[in-house]
Parts: structure tokens; sequence; C-alpha cells
């Protein structure tokens, strides 16, 4: 059987395309990893591009300026879902004076059920769908829940690795907030 | 805040050395299959009470000749996380036993036969939880004829004659 010369060369040229994208996909994915890392180290939280439930790309670089909660959890995780409505009456509490959550879903479910999950729990704040290589940079993300406190300068001022009481919660976004701004939330 | 925690080891689930089961040909038979949890570390039970929450699962492939038939999972045990004592779950921990009911076909040639297939499961501790992971499984079931009925005795039948 004769074989056109030119449909090898266009599959050829497709598969070499497949692979050089692949690769330089996997090799990004590592770089932004290791960036991620290195940043860490440093104190500094990595930033990442993400979608948020409605599409939109969200980046942790757009809350520059503010303390945030960034919250890395699951649908799957029965902790992650003890800690929400906690998180919930926080941003409520502590947002006028500032603050913002940020929830990173690390999860396999569809953006549809996370949604669901989400609103089943009057989430207030912005729910992302996390990539591997966000968990990555900071620090693996082996298990859930896992909530990093980032100051206005950027920085990971306090972690904590899995639930924690409300007081705990409360007392690491203090610190973030600065007294000043605590202040201006207390009745 | 929690520094402390990052030593936090990784669950496991393990499956003990099951024995080869005999089964004959035709008959419905019973395979236990026992598996281990780490200490610290629950598993969901089959039917974890909250639609979010990954039940524990078996599926199994099985070669042509074998039709695997219903799998028993215990009952959970009921828990609760820290700072939610009212909200139960229900949960492996420790050792649990699964039933596989197996029938290899009347037409299945005699000898053993390996079943494969996957334990999907998603296990936390008192405070975290990690993903779902599957672990592989494998048993071996010996096929055998169903035992010839006994042949009646000549010696006491009515229309025996001398």
């Amino acid at each position: 059987m004769k074989r056109d010369p030119v449909v090898i060369i266009v599959v050829a040229m497709v598969v070499a395309l497949m692979l050089v994208f692949g690769f330089k996909l996997a090799r990004r994915s590592k770089q932004e990893a290791a960036i991620g890392n290195i940043q860490m180290k440093s104190g500094v939280a990595p930033d990442f591009a993400l979608q948020s439930l409605d599409g939109k790309t969200v980046r942790l670089s757009d809350f520059r300026g503010k303390p945030v909660v960034l919250n890395f959890w699951a649908t799957w995780c029965g902790p992650c879902k003890i800690e929400m409505p906690w998180f919930v009456d926080l941003q409520k509490q502590y947002g006028p004076a500032g603050l913002q959550f940020i929830g990173v879903a690390m999860d396999d479910a569809g953006t549809k059920d996370i949604a669901e999950f989400a609103q089943s729990m009057n989430v207030n704040y912005p729910i992302l769908i996390g990539k591997d290589s966000v968990g990555d940079a900071y620090g693996g993300v082996q298990f859930l829940p896992e909530t990093f406190y980032i100051d206005r300068e950027g920085k990971v001022v306090d972690k904590a690795f899995g639930l924690k009481g409300r007081d705990e919660i409360e007392d690491a976004i203090k610190k973030i907030l600065g007294s000043g701004a605590v202040a201006q939330t207390q009745k | 805040m929690a520094q402390d925690d990052l030593g936090r080891k990784a669950p496991s689930v393990t499956l003990s050395a099951p024995p080869v089961t005999t089964a004959i040909r035709g008959k419905a038979n019973d395979v236990e299959l026992r598996f281990q949890i780490g200490s610290g570390f629950h598993i969901n039970s089959n039917t974890p009470a909250a639609e979010y929450l990954i039940p524990t699962t078996l599926k199994l492939d099985v070669p042509t000749d074998i039709v695997v038939g219903k799998i028993t999972y215990p009952e959970g045990e009921q828990m609760s996380f820290a700072f939610a004592p009212d909200e139960k779950i229900s949960v492996y921990s420790g050792e649990f036993n699964l039933t596989v009911q197996v029938r290899p076909l009347s037409s299945m040639l005699p000898g053993k036969y390996e079943i494969r297939g996957r334990l999907r499961y998603q296990a936390c501790d008192k405070a975290a939880c990690f993903p779902p992971k599957q672990l592989p499984v494998a048993f071996q079931v010996k096929v055998i004829k169903a035992p010839l009925p006994p042949k009646p005795n000549p010696a006491q039948s009515p229309h025996a004659h001398n």
C-alpha cells in the first residue's frame, strides 16, 4: 500500500507540535512550582492565576494591599466543611476592614458541583478552581484543609494545616489585619 | 499557628493476603477480603451519610466466565470531627472485611483464576483529609466441578433381584 508523503509529513508535524507543546506545558508547570517554592521560602505568597466559578481569571496579586486568608479545600473534605461557615462569618465581620478570604477547591469534582456545594454553604468569598501546580507552589497541599494567612504586603504570616478552632483562625486574622484594622471591626 | 502539623503522616490502607477461595462451578461462593487502615486514620464507609463524602467502593475486573454478585460492605462506625460533635459520619477504622460473591459459570474449566480490582477510598485523620486513592486488589479463586450426586446403592434397590 502506497502512503501519501504529504499526509505523512502533516501527521509528523502534528505529532511534533503536540510533543513540543506538552513538553513546554510540563516544564512551565514545574517552573511555576519551583518559583512558588522559592517565594514560599522567602515568606512571599506565590502568585497564581486560577479560574473562578464564573469563569474569570483571578490572580492572588489582584488582592495585593489586602490581607488575604487563602484556604485550600475540597468538597469531599469533612473538616473543610466545618470551617466554611466560620469563614463566611469572619468575611462578614472583617471584610469591612479589608480582609479577603479566597477558597481554592483542590477537587476532582466539576465546576458545577463545586459551585453547588459553595452555594449550599452560603459562601460569600471567591472560590477558585485549584491546580496541582498552585498546590505545589504552596508546599504540596498533601491534605486538606490548608490555610495561609497573607498580610497586605503579600507575605505569609501564618499557616494552618488541618482543622483549627474558630478562635485560632480569628487570632491569625488579627495578625494579618494589624491592630488598627482590628479595632475598627470590634463593636 | 500549626507548623508542627507539617509532619503529618500519610494514610495507608492495605489488603491482607487473601487465601485462595475454592469456588464450585455454577454456584455462588463467598470470598472474604480483609483490609487494614493505618492507625489514627479512618475512611468513609460505603454509606457515608452525606452526599459530598466519597464512599468506599470495590470495583472488580472479572474473567468473563465468573459472575461477581453482591459485594457486602460492613456497617460503618459513627464518629465526628472536632468542633462538630453533632455531625456524625459513618466510617471504617482499624480492620474491616468485604464479602464478594462469585459464581463461576458451569461451563468454566476447573483451575485457579485471578480476580483483580481497585478499592477506592478517601481517608482522614481527626483534623484533615487526604485526596481519594485507589488500592489495587487481587485475589485467587480455585474453580472446581460440583461434586457428583451420590449414586443409588443397587443393593438397596427394591427392583434388585438375585
